[in-house]
């Protein structure tokens, strides 16, 4: 029988939505900077442990300085939301709990991941030991360009929705 | 005899050759000069009357030589017209290119259906009915070409833009279903949410030769792909049919069960609908 299930990525403006989207879809970086203007869709077949193929329709929206923003057509019917931050501009992440308070509140259904992207550009223990002290919880910190964590994020977001 | 002609006698005597030699070239001089200055002459006098024959030959060039460059010219590009597109290409750009191509290709896709279709039983039957519905045979087969057909149809979820069910009475084609259904969504999602019409919905998309025909229901909608003209009562049976099949087919178990929504969708749409 088929699975099918919906994820959306959503974040500021250059957080490397489209970087991870590219990333994990296609196997694909480009250094080249393209705004993304409505949403973009595509498809990732997964193989589950458990034998199973889940199809992945991946939202990659355009970035917005505040959640609310976003286009609330796009986020309806969500099995999960990516929350993409990047690691080196504090403002992508200043307003995180603020953000995901709102998700929760009107999605309290649909599972919510953190990134903290850009991890190549980085210092992994002082990033991780600043956002402790900024009270930040990632899921997963990673780098698109590198594709370090990318996906294993997505294999355990699978099996997670899945679930 | 004096001493002076003694001398003279002895140098007729001695140069004799030299002198008619030195003779032979003055006059071979004197005829160089007077060509010369003939030539100085006749250019003087020629000179004007040809600079003047100039200027009326450049004046009269449009007139006189203008058709005949023209025809020249066209005939050239008539008969060298690959050369002349291989020329102008780079300019005009591929698009008109391409666009003839394809308006060749599906001209030429027609005609081969038509022959074959000539020999048909469909042919046969046409005629039969042209004939008793008193139209030309030709405007029949205008109208069959111009028939709406249905090519494609998408069940959608329709918060989630997730595919349920879908049927192709042409071909699988080659596009991929699931992502069509989400932009499909995100596309009625936009239009929905900029122009805040309330509860109202996306109904229909054209795109040249194209509609997509979009009948919402609660949990989901469904997208008919047409080709043809999509007139008022092809849409008003497909809406009827649509709705039939939905309120009398479909149940909550098929929506959860995509093979089985599929299965139906195939059954039922598998005839024209018009």
């Amino acid at each position: 029988m088929k699975l099918s299930k919906k994820v959306v990525l959503l974040g500021h403006f250059g957080v490397g939505k489209t970087s991870l989207f590219r990333r994990f879809i296609d196997n694909e970086f480009s250094e080249d900077y393209k705004v993304t203007l409505g949403v973009q869709i595509k498809k990732k077949v997964v193989e589950m442990p458990d034998g199973r193929e889940l199809s992945m329709i991946i939202w990659d929206t355009e970035g917005h300085t505040d959640i609310e923003d976003t286009r609330k057509s796009y986020l309806l019917g969500s099995n999960a939301f990516i929350y993409v931050f990047d690691l080196t501009r504090i403002d992508t992440y200043k307003n995180l709990s603020e953000d995901l308070d709102y998700l929760t509140k009107n999605h309290p259904k649909v599972i919510i991941k953190v990134i903290g992207n850009k991890l190549d550009l980085v210092n992994e223990k002082e990033t991780l030991k600043n956002l402790e002290e900024l009270n930040v919880k990632a899921d997963c910190l990673t780098s698109a360009k590198t594709n370090k964590n990318v996906q294993d994020f997505f294999s355990e977001l699978a099996t997670e929705i899945t679930a | 005899m004096e001493e002076q002609d003694k001398l003279k006698i002895l140098k007729e005597l001695l140069l004799t050759e030299e002198k008619e030699y030195a003779d032979s070239i003055a006059k071979k001089v004197e005829e160089l000069s007077k060509i010369v200055h003939q030539k100085q002459k006749l250019s003087h006098k020629v000179d004007p009357i040809i600079d003047d024959k100039l200027e009326e030959f450049v004046e009269e060039i449009p007139k006189t030589l203008g058709p005949t460059i023209t025809q020249t010219l066209k005939e050239e590009i008539k008969n060298s017209q690959d050369a002349v597109v291989e020329a102008l290409f780079p300019i005009i750009g591929k698009m008109i290119k391409r666009y003839i191509a394809h308006e060749m290709r599906l001209l030429s896709d027609n005609i081969n259906k038509k022959t074959k279709e000539a020999f048909s039983f469909k042919r046969w039957f046409r005629r039969t009915k042209a004939k008793a519905q008193g139209i030309s045979d030709g405007d029949l087969a205008i109208t069959d070409y111009a028939k709406p057909r249905l090519i494609q149809m998408f069940v959608v979820e329709k918060d989630s833009g997730l595919l349920i069910a879908d049927y192709s009475p042409l071909s699988d084609g080659t596009i991929d279903k699931d992502m069509v259904a989400g932009m499909l969504t995100a596309i009625k999602g936009f239009v929905e949410d900029a122009f805040q019409g309330g509860n109202q919905n996306l109904e229909t998309i054209e795109y040249e030769l194209y509609t997509i025909h979009i009948q919402n229901f609660y949990s989901y909608y469904i997208a008919a792909v047409i080709s043809g003209a999509y007139n008022l009562m092809f849409k008003e049976v497909l809406e009827d049919q649509i709705i039939e099949f939905a309120k009398n087919h479909i149940s909550r178990r098929d929506l959860e069960n995509s093979e089985l929504f599929t299965n139906k969708l195939k059954k039922h749409f598998e005839d024209e609908i018009v």
